[in-house]
């Protein structure tokens, strides 16, 4: 079964539903964390990018508009100003304590790294659950196709020919996503 | 690309390097000779590559920053202090609103967007029942007419739910008499209708979630 759509948990989120917005954390909130521990190096700066974002995503949904631009590279842009805008404000802080910046400076996400697993992360969330199921426990949780096996109560060949389906579904899910809003990036 | 379906099974764990070693070798062998299933492993290695980047950039926060987030969340509604007249004017006007939509329900966006046939579950073979949503804006309703229901007993309800997929959002609770019948309004969230299908459960607790205790389902159709 496939999940709810990224777009139309925004359009419910612009409707005031708090849940849908924890259906979006659950996918996002990891890689944004992961986004905000890499560069600002403090965890408690990545928790606050982390609810800075979402913040402004119920704040702005109503102002999201999915023919342009999907909810990934919609809240990857959110991430990449917010981190922005707290790699300077702790820049600033600490310079006026040692005149050292805490870090390197740089532009955040040169390589479109972090903009490309965004959009990782939405192909994923659209596979179907059993599909979703083998990758995740396998990348995510690290699990063996032995292990994946024990834990699903599923034979080791089916896990096996599922784990290379779910590939494909990725692989073609997010083929599809780059075709579907190339031509508005 | 269904040339050799067994090797083919096998070109995911063996692009993450999840294989056991004599059928690793096996794979390796077969790709030396089969231009087809080369090419295949090719695109599932650039899967690969995309989901072990993704998940070595992920990280897991602390488990009750997620309640955080959705505590922290500004209120839709500005709660300003208004004076007194104001608030009793604005309460005659909603009630000469409610009365205006009941009497004349076509001029406040009364007319049915979308409506669905209940039907029931093995548990209650006798019943039925219809939803409709009707209303604009934030004034969305859904309108419960439900038959052959058990009455409630102590503590128990009725929870009627939008239905997507795993997705359920409560659209309200009502009880039901001796009659088993239930004729009943609703305030609608204005997504409502993009739900594709209702259900009703039998509720007997706190717990927000949808028991499993399946009375009637249907599926929503616009109009």
């Amino acid at each position: 079964m496939n999940q709810v759509e990224d777009e139309v948990l925004v359009r419910r989120i612009a409707s005031g539903d708090e849940g849908a917005l924890a259906g979006l954390y659950d996918r996002y909130a990891g890689m944004i964390y992961g986004t905000g521990m890499r560069y600002l190096r403090d965890r408690g700066a990545a928790e606050e990018l982390v609810q800075d974002v979402f913040t402004s995503v119920w704040r702005n949904a109503s102002g999201f508009d999915p023919a342009r631009a999907s909810f990934a590279t919609w809240v990857y842009r959110i991430t990449r100003n917010r981190a922005t805008d707290l790699i300077r404000r702790r820049k600033a802080r600490v310079r006026t304590v040692d005149n050292e910046p805490p870090f390197e400076s740089g532009e955040m996400d040169p390589s479109g790294e972090i903009s490309r697993n965004f959009d990782v992360a939405a192909a994923l969330s659209r596979l179907s659950s059993v599909h979703r199921e083998v990758l995740v426990l396998a990348y995510f949780h690290g699990l063996s196709q032995r292990e994946i096996s024990d834990r699903t109560a599923t034979p080791l060949g089916t896990v096996k020919s599922r784990t290379t389906a779910a590939l494909h579904a990725l692989r073609e899910t997010m083929s599809f996503d780059e075709n579907r809003w190339s031509a508005d990036e | 690309m269904s040339e050799h379906p067994d090797t083919r099974d096998l070109l995911g764990p063996f692009v993450m390097g999840a294989l056991e070693g004599h059928e690793e070798r096996e794979i390796t062998d077969h790709l030396e000779e089969c231009a087809s299933c080369r090419e295949e492993a090719q695109e599932l290695k650039l899967a690969h590559e995309r989901l072990a980047d993704l998940a070595y950039s992920t990280e897991t926060p602390a488990e009750d920053l997620k309640e955080r987030v959705v505590d922290g969340l500004p209120r839709r509604e500005a709660r300003r202090r208004v004076p007194a007249w104001v608030a009793a004017a604005a309460a005659t006007l909603c009630v000469l609103a409610v009365l205006a939509a009941v009497l004349t329900p076509d001029l406040f966006g009364g007319r049915a967007l979308a409506s669905a046939n209940l039907s029931p579950t093995d548990r209650v073979p006798g019943a039925g029942g219809e939803v409709s949503i009707q209303g604009t804006g934030e004034n969305m309703e859904m309108r419960l007419e439900a038959w052959g229901l058990p009455p409630c007993k102590n503590e128990q309800y009725y929870e009627l739910w939008l239905v997507e997929g795993d997705d359920r959002v409560s659209a309200g609770s009502f009880t039901v008499g001796q009659s088993g019948r239930v004729d009943v309004r609703m305030n609608a969230p204005n997504f409502a209708g993009s739900y594709p299908k209702v259900g009703i459960t039998a509720e007997h607790d706190k717990d927000p979630r949808p028991s499993d205790e399946k009375m009637l389902s249907g599926e929503l159709h616009e109009l």
